[in-house]
């Protein structure tokens, strides 16, 4: 299958409580998301019964807008096979976008790793992004108590603030501080009842061949600027050999993020083998990576690099540089690896020249 | 019991601490299994009470229990106490004989285990004559004989059907079923992994029970407290042995202290659980003398079966042709996996190294997980650090990497005259570089890797290490690169708090300070007044651990 017909897979994570299928339900009515399969958890949980117009087994609901529902089986990439087998033979409408709902639990790791890594998953679909609810009243208390709320937090391209309109000002400006010190990469929109705007969550793009890499280039540039910005809460901004040994929060502790200019082209085997070496030994620790990479190899065109903890997306090669900037751009959100320790790293391992490492985008 | 006063005190002896404060003392009390005072009668004077027992040790020498850092503690005892012995030396009908006397003594249906046979003798033994024989010797028992190499197996036809091999059971990867290579029928052979499929069987069977398992290992170390060793690493931990070692703890028997070394993948050459399905269980086996915190790794094999990886090809042979070097059995990014993965864990990695080229992937392994990790408190060993290419040496204090020194053969012995058949006499010289090894400022530890060398006596790697020359008198006039010889006081510290660092447990055990462990041996002469060709005679009088007397001379 052509690249270019890749079904994009936007996936939504999200606390219990945080909002996530009110989202979804709203989302499901938008005339942009037609022709959508949303994979969801339990069918109880979507408000799809007025919507039903058939439904042939009790695993697949197709809702009059054409969109199709189904729940997630014990395995996503069996469900991701199975769609896209019924959509060859017609047995459901083809569709043009896959939403992935994740249990309120569930670290969305593993659902990224499957996307990231399955062949069978890579041939047919590719990931549009990762979007995040956040409850504006107990997203504060949630990010304290459970690692995985802060790992949704990190790994997401989108962030959704939800019940904005139960929560104080003061409270909200303070989340919002906090997410920010925690991934200062993704965006932040504001939601009341589920209301959000397609556009704010679908096209992340990122992950996208035919993306034009002056956009690519654009989210890297804006994202470098925000992952070295001092954050006004970030107690975590790490720097030193202390990383994360002084922050009040219990599990976003040591979380944070940083970038690297790299203005010199790459060795691709060496970048290769450092990329192999950090996934061996902070893999876990690496919570979200992204690169445009200028290989030494293949100058003219960039490379897209993704990594999620030890897992990295086969890299993706664009057209072209959009400019004759050609400088790397390195975003890190990670937990307790300090910068120091990537740089040394990149310069012994990955044949990168220390001065060639610039820490601003400007 | 007076709260103020030592359980025991030693006097009037020559204490040697390895500790460099106080090097020299005369008198050392002990409470609770501790040092409380080391020093002169001054020191000790005011802890003595009505129930202090005091050892007068007559002007004799002391010092700290010796560490052994490689020996494998099962093997010893278990060939001791259970197993059918004979020569490497005998021949198949000798073998055979003398499995019929051990087969009509043996209760019905029992296993009965022996070695080693010598591997010069697997082709003969591959045949259906020699199946054929054996196998009547055997009386219809399951039995497993032991080549020297502990590689290999001659199993009999009863045990060849308890482990389900039959003439049409494929060969394990990396192994092979013996067959004759005329009729094709199975001789009882089993070469390399093949072993595993007897040695399951005879682990299935139950023939070795808890009980004995300990038994083996308690002989073991009351082998070792002879020599004066109050500690040691066991360098492949399998669940038996760890088993066998708490056993004996729990019972308050253990004389030593043991640190396990977990396979990472199962050995060649012994079977059962291995890597994190063994890491896992490793705290249901820690005890207060059980240290399960280390793990083995195996990178090469040996210089003499030209299975070490070298940097260097080995000599031509019609075999291997002109080029071969050996291989390591993980590539660095595997072996950064692991230690990664160890370091997690809070496991330091034993790694077997036996040439230059497998000594410089752990050392580059290590100093990419040095490099992402940071400083960590682990010490990971090299294992048998012998070859080593010069630019390496100075690498070990760099990554604060141990250099375990084992076996016992930094002078000439038979190992070197098949390294020089491998490899070329001048290469094979370049064997042990301790001395460039200490000035380079590496943490070094002496160790035996019993039963390679057939007695864990450390007396004679101690004066090996500072002659350079065979103390047996075997090779006499010959030295091994002389160059590399140590000071006595160095290589007393290798043997003592140096390897007790290397083995994680240098703030507890391995030099005679207030605090540490009261290991301590008394000697029969004062070894820093003789020649050093008289280090070996060196006979320990007794041997204290915890402050209890666990060996006495001539009792």
């Amino acid at each position: 299958m052509d690249t270019a017909d890749q079904i994009p897979v936007t996936v939504l994570t999200g606390f219990l409580g945080s909002g996530k299928t009110t989202v979804l339900n709203h989302l499901l009515r938008q005339p942009e998301l037609n022709g959508v399969v949303a994979i969801i958890n339990e069918f109880g949980e979507v408000a799809v019964d007025h919507l039903l117009v058939e439904s042939s087994e009790d695993r697949l609901a197709l809702l009059d807008n054409g969109c199709v529902c189904c729940s997630v089986r014990e395995d996503l990439i069996e469900t991701l096979a199975d769609l896209a087998a019924r959509r060859a033979d017609g047995r459901i409408p083809p569709f043009h976008r896959v939403l992935v709902e994740t249990t309120g639990l569930a670290d969305p790791v593993p659902v990224l790793h499957t996307l990231m890594t399955a062949p069978d998953v890579l041939s047919r679909y590719r990931i549009d992004g990762v979007v995040a609810t956040v409850d504006a009243v107990n997203g504060a208390h949630t990010l304290e108590a459970h690692s995985e709320a802060v790992r949704q937090i990190a790994v997401a391209d989108r962030l959704l603030v939800t019940k904005t309109d139960l929560a104080s000002e003061d409270a909200l400006a303070r989340l919002e501080a906090r997410l920010a010190a925690i991934n200062p990469v993704a965006t932040r929109a504001q939601v009341r009842n589920g209301m959000v705007d397609p556009a704010k969550v679908l096209d992340a793009g990122l992950f996208d061949p035919s993306a034009r890499s002056a956009d690519v280039v654009r989210w890297f540039d804006l994202a470098s600027q925000a992952a070295n910005a001092p954050h006004r809460h970030a107690d975590h901004d790490c720097d030193g050999a202390d990383c994360g040994h002084h922050s009040h929060h219990a599990h976003d502790a040591g979380v944070s993020s940083y970038s690297l200019i790299i203005d010199e082209p790459i060795q691709r085997e060496a970048f290769a083998r450092w990329l192999d070496y950090v996934a061996a030994l902070r893999g876990e620790d690496l919570l979200r990576f992204k690169a445009i990479v200028h290989v030494a190899e293949q100058p003219d065109a960039p490379v897209v690099v993704h990594g999620v903890q030890h897992v990295f997306h086969p890299p993706i090669t664009l057209a072209s540089w959009p400019s004759a900037d050609r400088r790397s751009r390195l975003v890190f959100i990670v937990r307790g690896i300090p910068r120091q320790i990537i740089e040394n790293t990149l310069c012994k391992f990955g044949a990168v020249s220390r001065a060639a490492i610039q820490r601003s985008a400007a | 019991m007076n709260r103020t006063f030592a359980d025991t005190v030693f006097r009037n002896g020559w204490i040697y601490t390895s500790n460099r404060e106080l090097p020299w003392a005369t008198c050392a009390a002990v409470k609770a299994g501790r040092f409380v005072a080391v020093g002169d009668e001054r020191d000790v004077a005011a802890l003595i009470g009505e129930g202090t027992k005091t050892v007068d040790l007559g002007g004799r020498m002391a010092m700290p229990g010796i560490v052994d850092i490689h020996n494998h503690i099962m093997m010893g005892g278990q060939a001791d106490l259970y197993e059918l012995r004979f020569s490497n030396a005998d021949s198949v009908p000798r073998i055979a004989e003398t499995l019929h006397k051990a087969a009509s003594a043996a209760a019905p249906g029992a296993w009965i285990v022996g070695g080693q046979f010598g591997n010069n003798l697997l082709n003969e033994m591959n045949t259906t004559e020699s199946c054929a024989l054996l196998d009547a010797a055997c009386l219809g028992h399951p039995v497993v004989l032991r080549d020297d190499t502990y590689h290999n197996r001659w199993a009999s036809s009863a045990a060849l059907r308890l482990a389900g091999v039959q003439a049409d059971t494929p060969d394990p990867t990396d192994g092979e079923i013996g067959r004759d290579l005329k009729t094709g029928t199975l001789t009882g052979i089993m070469i390399e992994a093949a072993s595993g499929l007897v040695e399951r069987a005879l682990a299935a069977s139950g023939h070795y029970t808890a009980e004995m398992d300990r038994a083996a290992v308690a002989r073991s170390i009351s082998v070792l407290n002879t020599y004066g060793v109050t500690a040691f690493i066991d360098a492949a931990s399998m669940q038996p042995i760890m088993a066998a070692l708490k056993g004996l703890d729990d019972r308050g028997e253990l004389t030593a202290w043991a640190v396990c070394a977990m396979p990472v993948v199962e050995p060649g050459f012994m079977f059962g659980k291995a890597g994190e399905d063994l890491f896992a269980l490793r705290e249901q086996y820690r005890g207060a003398h059980v240290k399960p915190d280390y793990v083995k790794v195996f990178l090469d094999g040996v210089p003499g079966a030209k299975t070490a990886a070298f940097h260097e090809p080995y000599l031509a042979d019609p075999v291997r042709g002109c080029c071969f070097r050996g291989s390591t059995m993980l590539t660095v990014p595997d072996l950064i996996r692991w230690l990664g993965r160890c370091e997690k864990l809070g496991l330091a990695a034993k790694i077997h190294c036996a040439g230059d080229a497998a000594v410089t992937q752990a050392l580059d392994a290590i100093d990419v997980v040095r490099s992402f990790n940071g400083a960590t408190h682990l010490v990971h060993q090299i294992a048998h650090a012998s070859y080593i290419a010069p630019d390496d040496i100075k690498r070990f204090a760099e990554l604060g990497v141990a250099a375990d020194l084992s076996p016992i053969i930094w002078y000439p012995t038979v190992f070197l005259e098949a390294h020089k058949a491998a490899m070329g006499e001048e290469r094979a010289q370049r064997f042990w570089p301790n001395k460039d090894l200490k000035a380079a400022g590496a943490l070094m530890a002496g160790g035996s890797d019993w039963p390679v060398i057939p007695i864990p006596d450390p007396w004679q790697g101690i004066e090996g290490m500072v002659t350079r020359q065979n103390p047996t008198g075997d090779f006499p006039g010959k030295s091994l690169w002389a160059e590399q010889a140590l000071d006595l006081a160095t290589v007393i510290d290798i043997y003592t708090i140096d390897a007790a660092r290397a083995a994680g447990l240098g703030q507890s055990i391995g030099s005679i300070e207030v605090g540490k462990s009261a290991d301590l041996i008394v000697l029969d002469q004062m070894i820093f007044d003789i020649p050093p060709d008289q280090l070996a005679d060196t006979r320990v009088e007794m041997t204290f651990f915890e402050g209890r007397k666990v060996y006495q001379r001539g009792a």
